[in-house]
């Protein structure tokens, strides 16, 4: 489905990404995993457009998209859920999620989606009315996802979702991430917490400074004793 | 009473002009030093079609919003959007320099000289008898009044109920965010820079009977109106609109009880008091986010 050939990106004189090749297969769940400043959430940025590699290709559906704009890469249903959730603090839940589904023509669908992720999260329909930064972090969590759904996405790209998040809350989304693939979704999920992240994925690869240095099934480097002594505490 | 109604007539031309500087602030995080000027000359290419090229005065106007629009548009897509990415203090630099540019076409093309531009509507002017208090209402101030009502209104409901109003809301929140969300940004500021130049212009153009249509014309409404929204506190369009009608009511009753020539002065001392006890503004909340 998503392709990524010797993908090179640079942050002003700084090469953030050194020729990154991989490959998402539809529905999966695949993740990346790597430390901070790797270049997990870069990779991701090239993706979705936000920022633009000088050299390499990145094919979606065998289409190049490695040039497009970010509203025209959303409108080919990769959705990029980022870092830190963004949310739009000042605006109500119900107004977050309608934002996501700006790129949607078709009002019914808008009002299926919504629905869904209502049931999906119940707590965001309890707190439609009330402004996004005044959830709680989960909570927060749980709307970045949902707004991200609202596009309808083919392949949905998460960075970090657990990121600070109490456990208990983080295999709530997990569960979801898992929920979505059931229904046909394709997942890239980009993690730091490699042993949740490992469980639930299909294929995994691993980033060091900017260049993809380990890749495998899933339940194989659970069990690869470099995974193990690096990302899995040993 | 009289005295309050002349102060809510300056209220709303100041709240107008704060009102675009607020929309264009808040969604590309610029302050637009310009703003005025760009108003000012909308208003002169108004009084051109007008005067020049006998164009009746309606479709006169309107040619003036829309070079306002145009101008706005352009001025954002080319000049700010390809340094957008270098820094804040480049993007003002550049709006000061449009403040000087358009201040040296305008004198070049029309000179010096104050030229007028007509009431919008004449006639007799609405006179109201309150027990022993008789208050006069010009026809012009009525206008006024109701064009403000109208836009204030249309804005805030574009602004809350509609998709391009939500996309407009989100980009202002997170540019990021909103270009994950699909919403072409570049489009969201545009829109931005086009009606609320737009704005502005139309403050001049009623505003112009009053000043003249001359250079220097908005220099007082600019200051007035970023005044305003200061004072309403700069991240809220309803505070601009209370700042700007609070502030017109300020300086007349300043004007009238105290000095003619001092007003603007003193009601700006009496701003500076109001903000060191609430220094968010009137209905700002503290900071959140944008620079």
């Amino acid at each position: 489905m998503l392709k990524l050939e010797e993908v090179k990106l640079k942050y002003g004189y700084v090469e953030a990404l050194k020729g990154i090749s991989l490959e998402i297969k539809g529905g999966t769940i695949t993740c990346l995993l790597g430390a901070n400043g790797a270049g997990k959430s870069t990779t991701l940025r090239a993706i979705s457009g936000l920022n633009h590699a000088y050299d390499g290709k990145i094919l979606f559906n065998d289409e190049e998209i490695q040039d497009k704009s970010p509203d025209n890469i959303v409108k080919r249903r990769i959705i990029h859920c980022p870092e830190g959730r963004k949310l739009f603090p000042g605006l109500s839940v119900h107004e977050n999620l309608m934002a996501g589904a700006y790129v949607m023509k078709d009002k019914n669908r808008i009002k299926e989606n919504l629905e869904e992720v209502y049931q999906m999260f119940p707590i965001l329909a309890d707190r439609r009315r009330q402004s996004a930064g005044t959830l709680s972090g989960g909570e927060q969590q749980m709307l970045a996802v949902g707004r991200a759904l609202m596009a309808d996405p083919e392949l949905l790209m998460l960075d970090e979702p657990s990121l600070g998040l109490a456990p208990i809350i983080f295999e709530q989304i997990f569960d979801t991430l898992i929920e979505l693939k059931k229904q046909g979704k394709t997942i890239f999920l980009v993690e730091q917490n490699a042993n949740a992240a490992l469980h639930i994925s299909d294929y995994a690869y691993i980033i060091e400074v900017g260049s993809i240095t380990l890749e495998g099934n899933a339940n194989e480097l659970l069990k690869d004793d470099r995974v193990k002594e690096k990302y899995l505490g040993g | 009473m009289q005295q309050l109604i002349f102060g809510l007539r300056d209220g709303s031309l100041f709240a107008l002009v704060a009102l675009g500087l607020v929309i264009i602030h808040n969604t590309t995080g610029v302050l637009n030093f310009a703003y005025g000027h760009m108003g000012m000359f909308a208003a002169y290419i108004t009084f051109s079609c007008y005067a020049f090229f006998g164009f009746p005065l309606v479709l006169a106007i309107l040619t003036g919003l829309v070079f306002a629009v145009i101008i706005g548009i352009l001025t954002e897509k080319f000049l700010l959007r390809p340094i957008r990415h270098l820094s804040h203090s480049a993007m003002l630099i550049i709006t000061l320099g449009m403040l000087m540019t358009l201040e040296g076409f305008a004198l070049l093309i029309w000179k010096q000289d104050t030229r007028q531009l007509p009431n919008l509507i004449t006639g007799r002017p609405l006179i109201i008898n309150i027990q022993d208090t008789m208050l006069v209402i010009t026809r012009q101030d009525l206008l006024i009044f109701v064009l403000t009502a109208v836009i204030v209104f249309g804005t805030f409901f574009y602004l809350k109920y509609t998709k391009l109003g939500l996309a407009v809301r989100a980009s202002s929140q997170s540019e990021e965010a909103a270009k994950l969300m699909g919403i072409p940004v570049g489009g969201v500021y545009g829109f931005a820079w086009g009606f609320g130049t737009a704005l502005s212009a139309l403050a001049a153009i009623l505003a112009a009977p009053k000043t003249y249509v001359h250079p220097n014309m908005m220099v007082n409404l600019q200051i007035q109106g970023l005044t305003a929204a200061v004072l309403g506190g700069f991240d809220s369009l309803p505070g601009a609109i209370v700042g700007g009608l609070l502030l017109g009511v300020i300086e007349q009753f300043v004007g009238e009880y105290i000095s003619a020539e001092l007003k603007m002065a003193f009601a700006l001392i009496i701003i500076i008091c109001l903000l060191m006890i609430k220094p968010s503004g009137i209905l700002g909340k503290s900071s959140k986010g944008r620079v």
